[in-house]
């Protein structure tokens, strides 16, 4: 686990994903539109992906492709896939897909995530060193979790050295100077 | 070497850069009469009034605060070279004009501290900008061309300045895209499929790297 204390990669793991239980369970409330306290063959779940990653692992559920990578998600990114909304879909749309292609054995999910990618990234390369903050703003409301870092990874270099060209303070304090005195008193 | 400012912004800040830059050597033309100085970095002077000699940006702009010298710009501030090498970078979409690795730091410290001793300050200062301009949408245009087949960026002539705007933006696109890339999620046969019709648009990556 190499992002064990990512917080991102923790929140990516909340996303639901739609579960089969192949083994009945008994004791657990998992499942809401159950009556008892226990899950049989065959019903169909959502869970969060931890618990289900786990699960399957234990082949007690399989995996359906989750519903952000459905039919539909899929042609309006082939049709223009700048202009589509990832970040209501999941905001960790590729971080989610990447965990995801492999356990549900869908080999098309891997390119799907590239060509979206690359050709989003190109809105964002477009967007990101130019446009004064406002007016980008409702760009961003699309964009997915790592499109805006590296968005404002642009966007804050590119402030910076504005900042730096208009000039200002040259000389900044340093924040331990002054201090001495006060921990003494 | 890191920067110390920000970690998260990007590897230097722009003050960072442009202390690097000081460090650069420019011709001064002194009006005291003072002993050598010897440095760390090295012995400059003495100083005798009216003799050129050549010393760091830092000092340079330490003597002309106080008055005790005059700068002369380095060979490349002037109105000729500049329209030429603009001239040189709207004609070209790929190739960057050979400037001064430090060219953005080295004005905006001679415009800032020694305006007095730039011919046709006004004039070089507006080229200079342009010249930036010009540049950095060149990069960016270039940057469209990034996929993932690119492991790394090759764009020479860039100066310090520029390669510090794009950096922290190019190291997360090129990581995405190897993260994008990879073979768990890519499948062999596909990729054999997908690089058929690229080997032509190689070309267009190739671009970058000159």
């Amino acid at each position: 686990m190499a992002n064990y204390y990512d917080i991102d990669d923790i929140i990516t793991q909340e996303e639901f994903v739609s579960v089969i239980f192949q083994k009945a369970a008994g004791g657990v409330g998992i499942d809401p539109s159950s009556e008892t306290d226990s899950v049989e063959v065959g019903s169909k779940v959502e869970l969060p992906f931890w618990l289900a990653h786990e699960l399957q692992l234990r082949q007690a559920v399989s995996m359906n492709v989750p519903a952000c990578f459905n039919q539909k998600t899929r042609l309006e990114i082939q049709a223009d896939s700048a202009c589509v909304d990832l970040r209501s879909r999941s905001p960790y749309f590729y971080e989610f897909g990447c965990k995801i292609a492999p356990l549900v054995a869908d080999r098309t999910i891997g390119p799907l995530l590239l060509s979206a990618f690359k050709s989003r990234y190109k809105e964002v390369l477009t967007k990101a060193h130019t446009a004064a903050y406002p007016a980008a703003s409702k760009h961003l409301t699309i964009l997915t979790k790592e499109e805006t870092h590296l968005y404002e990874a642009a966007q804050s270099s590119m402030a910076a050295f504005k900042k730096w060209r208009m000039g200002g303070p040259r000389f900044q304090r340093a924040s331990i100077l002054g201090r001495k005195r006060k921990s003494n008193e | 070497m890191a920067g110390q400012s920000d970690p998260n912004l990007s590897l230097f800040s722009a003050e960072e850069v442009e202390f690097i830059a000081e460090d650069e050597m420019v011709e001064i033309v002194p009006n005291l009469r003072m002993d050598a100085l010897n440095f760390i970095c090295g012995d400059f002077g003495p100083f005798f009034p009216q003799m050129a000699t050549q010393v760091p940006l830092w000092l340079a702009v330490a003597l002309k605060k106080r008055g005790k010298c005059t700068i002369r710009p380095p060979l490349w501030m002037s109105v000729e070279k500049l329209t030429q090498v603009l001239e040189a970078e709207r004609d070209s979409q790929r190739v960057f004009e050979q400037l001064p690795f430090h060219y953005v730091e080295i004005s905006r410290l001679l415009f800032d501290h020694a305006r007095d001793d730039i011919p046709d300050v006004y004039m070089v200062r507006s080229l200079v900008e342009d010249i930036r301009d010009v540049r950095f949408h060149k990069v960016e245009t270039n940057l469209e061309t990034l996929n993932e087949r690119a492991l790394a960026l090759k764009i020479n002539n860039l100066s310090a300045m520029e390669v510090n705007i794009v950096r922290p933006f190019i190291g997360r696109a090129l990581q995405a895209f190897y993260k994008h890339d990879s073979p768990e999620l890519i499948p062999d046969q596909e990729r054999i499929s997908d690089r058929r019709p690229q080997v032509a648009n190689n070309a267009a990556r190739r671009h970058l790297r000159r």
